[in-house]
């Protein structure tokens, strides 16, 4: 593993979130390289060289047809197995708010290989977009390697979405739930109701625990600068950077470091 | 071409939107709709015949959870019938952003296909069809971009839907001509022309073109250029656009004979050289001012807070589309003034959007009213819902944070409302190569190039018609929606374009379409000659000159020299955006317009730009004139009571819509796109207190780590009948204090000016006009007067003038509504990051201090608005003062001596205390006593509270600082005898609307 993994991150047709999140990658110590979806499309190898993918908050396609649907037929109809292919090879991989959005769309979580999609981010409950700070219980049972031995019990980061509530297919809920909860697929919950969303989730990963999508901005909680009020909060990191350091500790094959006792 | 299908797409999950509608319709109308269900109509036409159309369906529009799409032989099943069923669709050429989108989503997946979007409703309930009939137009529809089918269910079973399915169809009744138009004529058919045309030109105007066209040499000319005698349409529409009050700014510019309250008369010659030009200058040069980059020559101010990046900033206004559309016109109010952004030098990235809004309140009117509302503008619950909408998707779905804002309600707003929308944008001082970014260098040569989306006959004669005052007849052409996709798309590429070098100069389509954006510029090289035959349509028939004015959105024009061209073209292809090269920039002194290689117009820049006469205008201000209330005779008119105890007086103002919480409406807009918003809208212990400005971190933006920006905004519009001097110094006192508060060094004061105001100009269905322009001059008066003495200046300003309502109210009665007189001033300074503190309470014990005097005077106060007051004055401001205090009060900020700082706006000094225990949730005991000194607005004033141990720092600091009480940890607030729960402020304060 180069000791400078390099991320692509892709931008463009609506999405918006490519600087600040390829600003946490590079910060974390790894290297991202911004790259609209239309080149990547050109020039799909890129992605074989790439040591892992981000696919940014935003609007795709300005949410029509339900928030990430244009933009994962694009992918899957544009890139296809390319770029499955670099989910199978177990690179990491982070679709935050909108990119979560699309990755669920494309499949991709919480099962890549089932045959159909068991669950869905709808629409909020309270029926709108809502820019808010949440706290977040991490799930230390998870198996998620982005989130795996954060020092923390709790994070506080920004929610900033319309459609983030997890909706299972009627009638599965509890069933499909309780499954995502015994395979340790779930690394993030709110602590209170914001949106709906079925057991309080925020986050999905996968079984191999190298897919990680978010409803929440971890690229917005790098500095203590951004935290939700100015002053009463002085850390040296973000939240949300404790997420790439730990991505990137894993990628440098360092031992994610032991939680603190307490 | 293959059969059209007709899909209708069904989400599985329950939608709160439209039970709130629901609840709406029961509320508002009296309609007994009980509930209301949502399917998404897509109408596709298939380019050629589609053998697994099914399959493509599926891909595009279903979804195994949320979404179920159904074809030829759909079936609903309802626990019981719908009552009726609605499909609203898009009017033809309308812009419909979910079937573009499907377009692109169907051609993903291999079919090739024309879209058209809708919706069906079907509405539950007992209602009839007047009632399902009012449902429709009033919530369901806009039938100025939409249409409304409503049927029986019974009825809609048997409409052949599925079998005949016919997409809207854009056909224009003409086909593409040149007129010309003869102006020999009587004045009185000069006048009917210039309606008809919706020219919105004086008769001078007219006579000048007129004699312009009798010169020989200008027909010798004519003659060799095969034109008619006869201005063509093309040429006097360009005329129309440029010489537009909305984009001349005659009466800002106007000579103006002013009689004052000393009874002397003076002449001004042009309010804006005189006052805000003046003022900038003469700041500049007292102060030394090196940080000012371009200042009213380009779209936006831009100023330089950083070694490392260069600010820009522009303020715009939407208003008559707004009142006729609250979402196309505000999504289209947003977009446009981000296009000024990105025109502004050779490319502004946007950062953050503000925006204000002036409305009649929500509440207006209450049952049973209604007949005495004008008709015309949406009623004003509408107007607030679609217009936030409209921000929200605007600033939300480009990725830029709504950073700051305020409402403001008042009945003056029912005819027009305000719309103010800014944008702050980011620019590197010099660019890749080496150039300049604030400076536009525009070569001989240099190719036409315009980006961005197809001309329709959307948006034509936006300018000239919001040049006019509203009336029943506005043309819905003046009415859009915006695509923000397609503004993305183009901002990302325009913006790896510039830092590529590939243009030269670069301005965005706004008021007066090609007419203006081509017109300007030609003036850098001397002459422009275009072809509009090379123009993309978004369907035929569009006429030479309807294609020179249409303000048809997401459009920019570029300069880019003819080396350039290709690697353009190619790179917007590459990004999904079209660009066209339509012409060349020369040096002819004329702006030649063909079509299809057919000269249809032909005009001197120099009498375009440079020969229209000066207006002549009077105005007078001696004494305030008691302000007319519009609804004086109707059960409209205000509603004062008997002033009330101070808790009663408090609990209503914090609960009323200028005070109250309007954190359900702001946390719609995404405040932190962008990872640098620092102060966000709210914060405190529950994060629901409020903040007195967006405070934008500008290390993530390419600036010094400990560098930040503070934007905020003021007005007064309840001073200006009362004094438009003060109005106007009431206005960027608050907003200054605004950033002071929230850290701003108030030696690094930046302004704009935005004048939204009634006729000014005295005519015989104006006869006020004199007056309303003399409040015009004296708030000028006082806008330059404070901006030299806060050193403050103006980088940039707009202003809109015919903010008035001529028509009938419901029962058929004539009805004139003109809008307050309403400055809104906007500032900007510099933060030294960890200077800004929160406007909440933090600890108990702390000391409250009030910096700035007391104050005396509650005429124009939010208190007056709902209590009868003796006074008819209002309170006074002292500027020398007030700019003493707040560079007292930013070193202490920087030394740390203070622990929160809230300014002292609407309701006055009770209420912002009563914010402070909001945001700490803490009590607080007050010494201040009386009404007046509890309520007043005076300006200068900040609350501020001090640990005990910095108490003596603090009194060194700011020796003139009054000490009024105490942070309490009981929660509640003693003051003047009164007792007055956390609970029950908190309650009154989160209320909102």
């Amino acid at each position: 593993m180069a000791n400078k993994p390099l991320f692509i991150v892709v931008c463009g047709d609506g999405i918006n979130c490519e600087r600040e999140t390829a600003f946490a990658l590079e910060h974390a110590g790894g290297q991202a390289q911004t790259v609209h979806v239309n080149d990547l499309i050109a020039a799909p190898e890129m992605l074989k060289t790439a040591d892992g993918l981000a696919i940014p908050g935003g609007f795709s396609f300005g949410d029509e047809l339900g928030s990430g649907q244009i933009l994962a037929l694009k992918i899957r109809h544009k890139l296809g197995d390319k770029f499955f292919k670099m989910v199978e090879a177990k690179k990491p991989v982070i679709g935050i708010c909108n990119g979560f959005q699309v990755l669920v769309k494309l499949g991709l979580l919480p099962y890549p290989d089932a045959p159909e999609r068991i669950l869905a981010l709808a629409a909020n409950e309270q029926g709108g977009f809502i820019n808010r700070w949440v706290t977040l219980d991490v799930n230390a049972k998870s198996v998620c390697q982005w989130t795996k031995g954060l020092d923390k019990t709790q994070i506080e980061l920004p929610i900033r979405h319309g459609e983030g509530r997890i909706a299972f297919k009627k009638g599965e809920e509890q069933k499909e739930y309780q499954a995502l909860i015994d395979q340790g697929l779930v690394p993030l919950t709110y602590t209170e109701d914001v949106n709906g969303s079925y057991g309080r989730i925020a986050a999905l990963t996968d079984a191999s625990g190298m897919v990680l999508g978010l409803m929440p901005h971890p690229e917005a909680f790098m500095f203590s600068e951004t935290y939700r009020n100015t002053h009463a909060r002085d850390v040296a990191k973000g939240d949300g950077a404790l997420i790439f350091d730990n991505m990137l500790r894993v990628l440098k094959g360092e031992q994610s470091h032991e939680r603190r006792a307490g | 071409m293959g059969a059209a299908v007709r899909v209708e797409v069904t989400s599985q999950i329950p939608d709160r939107r439209l039970e709130k509608w629901a609840g709406q319709a029961r509320e508002y109308f009296g309609v007994p709709l009980a509930a209301l269900e949502e399917v998404k109509v897509y109408k596709i036409a298939p380019v050629s015949p589609a053998n697994d159309l099914e399959s493509n369906v599926a891909k595009v529009f279903a979804d195994p959870v949320l979404y179920l799409a159904q074809m030829d032989g759909a079936t609903y099943t309802f626990p019981q019938n719908p009552a009726f069923v609605a499909e609203v669709t898009y009017r033809p050429g309308v812009t419909d952003n979910p079937a573009r989108s499907a377009e692109e989503a169907l051609a993903l997946t291999g079919l090739q296909a024309v879209v058209a979007s809708g919706s069906l409703y079907f509405m539950f309930g007992t209602l009839d069809a007047a009632g399902a009939k009012k449902v429709g137009r009033e919530l369901l529809a806009n039938e100025l971009i939409q249409k409304i089918d409503i049927w029986s269910y019974d009825e809609f079973l048997k409409l052949p839907r599925f079998t005949d399915v016919k997409l809207p169809k854009t056909m224009l009744t003409h086909a593409p001509k040149v007129e010309q138009v003869s102006l020999e004529l009587h004045d009185k058919e000069l006048e009917q022309l210039s309606r008809d045309r919706t020219l919105a030109m004086t008769m001078q105007e007219l006579h000048h073109i007129r004699d312009h066209y009798r010169d020989a040499d200008v027909q010798a000319l004519r003659k060799k250029q095969s034109l008619p005698q006869s201005p063509t349409d093309v040429e006097l529409e360009i005329f129309a656009q440029t010489w537009s009050e909305h984009c001349k700014h005659k009466i800002f510019a106007a000579k103006i004979d002013f009689t004052g309250a000393d009874g002397k008369t003076k002449t001004i010659d042009s309010l804006y050289k005189t006052y805000i030009k003046r003022a900038t200058k003469e700041i500049q040069a007292e102060r030394g001012i090196d940080w000012l980059i371009s200042v009213f020559s380009d779209n936006a101010g831009i100023v330089r807070f950083d070694e490392k990046i260069d600010l820009c900033i522009k303020v715009e206004t939407h208003n008559s589309p707004s009142a006729l559309d609250p979402y196309g016109g505000a999504l289209t109010g947003i977009l446009g003034v981000n296009r000024d952004i990105l025109g502004c030098g050779l490319g502004a990235r946007p950062i953050a959007n503000t925006d204000v809004f002036c409305f009649a309140p929500p509440s207006m009117p209450e049952k049973g009213e209604e007949q005495f509302m004008p008709v015309g503008p949406k009623p004003p619950r509408r107007i607030l819902e679609g217009v936030h909408k409209g921000v929200e998707d605007g600033g939300n779905k480009s990725g830029i944070p709504t950073v700051n804002g305020a409402f403001f309600f008042d009945r003056d707003y029912a005819g027009k409302p305000l719309v103010f929308v800014g944008t702050i944008g980011v620019m590197p001082p010099v660019l890749p190569d080496g150039r300049d970014s604030a400076e536009k260098k525009l070569n001989l040569g240099d190719r036409i190039v315009m980006v961005g989306g197809a001309i329709g006959a959307d948006g034509i004669h936006g300018a000239t018609f919001s040049s006019l005052e509203l009336d029943e007849n506005a043309p819905a052409t003046a009415v859009q929606i915006g695509d923000p996709l397609t503004q993305k798309r183009m901002a990302d590429f325009l913006l790896e374009a510039r830092d590529l070098g590939l243009f030269s100069a670069i301005t965005d389509n706004g008021a007066g379409g090609l007419s203006s954006s081509v017109g300007e510029m030609a003036q850098m090289s001397g002459g422009a000659t275009l072809d509009l035959g090379l123009c993309p349509v978004k369907y035929p028939g569009l006429s030479p000159w309807e294609l020179m004015v249409s303000e048809s959105q997401e459009r920019m024009t570029v300069a880019v020299p003819p080396a350039q061209v290709k690697a353009f073209i190619e790179l917007a292809t590459l990004r999904g955006v079209v660009a066209t090269n339509i012409g060349a920039f020369n040096d002819s002194g004329r702006l030649d317009v063909y079509y299809k290689d057919t000269l249809t117009g032909s005009l001197s820049l120099d009498f375009l730009h440079n020969s229209l006469p000066q207006m002549q205008l009077k105005a007078e201000w001696n004494a305030p004139k008691p302000r007319p209330d519009w609804s004086a005779t109707t059960e409209l008119k205000a509603k004062r009571i008997p002033a009330p105890d101070v808790k009663t007086a408090l609990l209503a103002l914090l609960a009323s819509p200028n005070i109250t919480s309007k954190e359900k409406w702001v946390r719609a807009y995404d405040h932190e796109v962008q990872a640098a918003t620092h102060v966000k809208p709210f914060a405190g212990s529950k994060a629901d207190g409020p903040s007195d400005a967006g405070v934008i971190w500008l290390q993530p933006h390419g600036g010094a780590s400990d560098n930040a920006a503070a934007v905020g905004c003021g007005m007064a519009p309840r001073m200006s009948p009362v004094d438009p001097y003060r109005m106007a110094q009431f206005a960027v006192d608050e907003a200054v204090r605004n950033v002071v508060t929230a850290g701003g060094d108030p030696d690094t004061l930046c302004l704009l000016d935005n004048f939204c105001w009634p006729d000014p100009v005295v005519s015989a269905k104006n006869p006020e006009g004199a007056y309303k322009l003399g409040q015009l001059v004296r708030t000028c008066e006082g806008l330059y007067d404070i901006c030299k003495a806060y050193g403050a200046p103006l980088v940039s300003g707009k202003d809109s003038m015919k903010n008035d309502f001529r028509g009938k109210d419901g029962r058929g009665q004539d009805i004139n509504i003109s809008c307050l007189p309403t400055l809104m001033v906007t500032a900007m300074a510099k933060v030294q990051m960890g200077a800004s503190v929160g406007s909440g309470f933090r600890d108990a014990g702390d000391h409250i201090y009030l910096l700035g005097a007391a104050g005396s005077g509650l005429a124009a106060s939010e208190y007056a608005a709902w209590f009868d007051v003796a006074d008819d004055n209002g309170p006074a401001i002292d500027l020398a003062k007030n700019l003493t205090l707040y560079r007292q009060f930013n070193a202490a900020l920087k030394s740390g001596c203070i622990k929160s700082a809230h300014d002292v706006s609407e309701g006055g000094l009770l209420v912002a205390v009563a914010e402070c225990m909001t945001g700490g949730r803490l009590g607080a005991a007050l010494t201040v006593k009386g009404a007046d000194a509890l309520f007043n607005e005076a300006p200068g004033r900040i609350v501020v509270s001090v640990s005990p141990g910095r108490r003596a720092a603090f009194d060194k600091a700011l020796p003139a600082a009054t000490l009024i009480g105490q942070v309490t940890g009981d929660d509640k607030l003693l003051v003047d005898g009164a007792n007055i729960a956390l609970a029950d402020i908190v309650a009154a304060w989160r209320k909102g609307f």
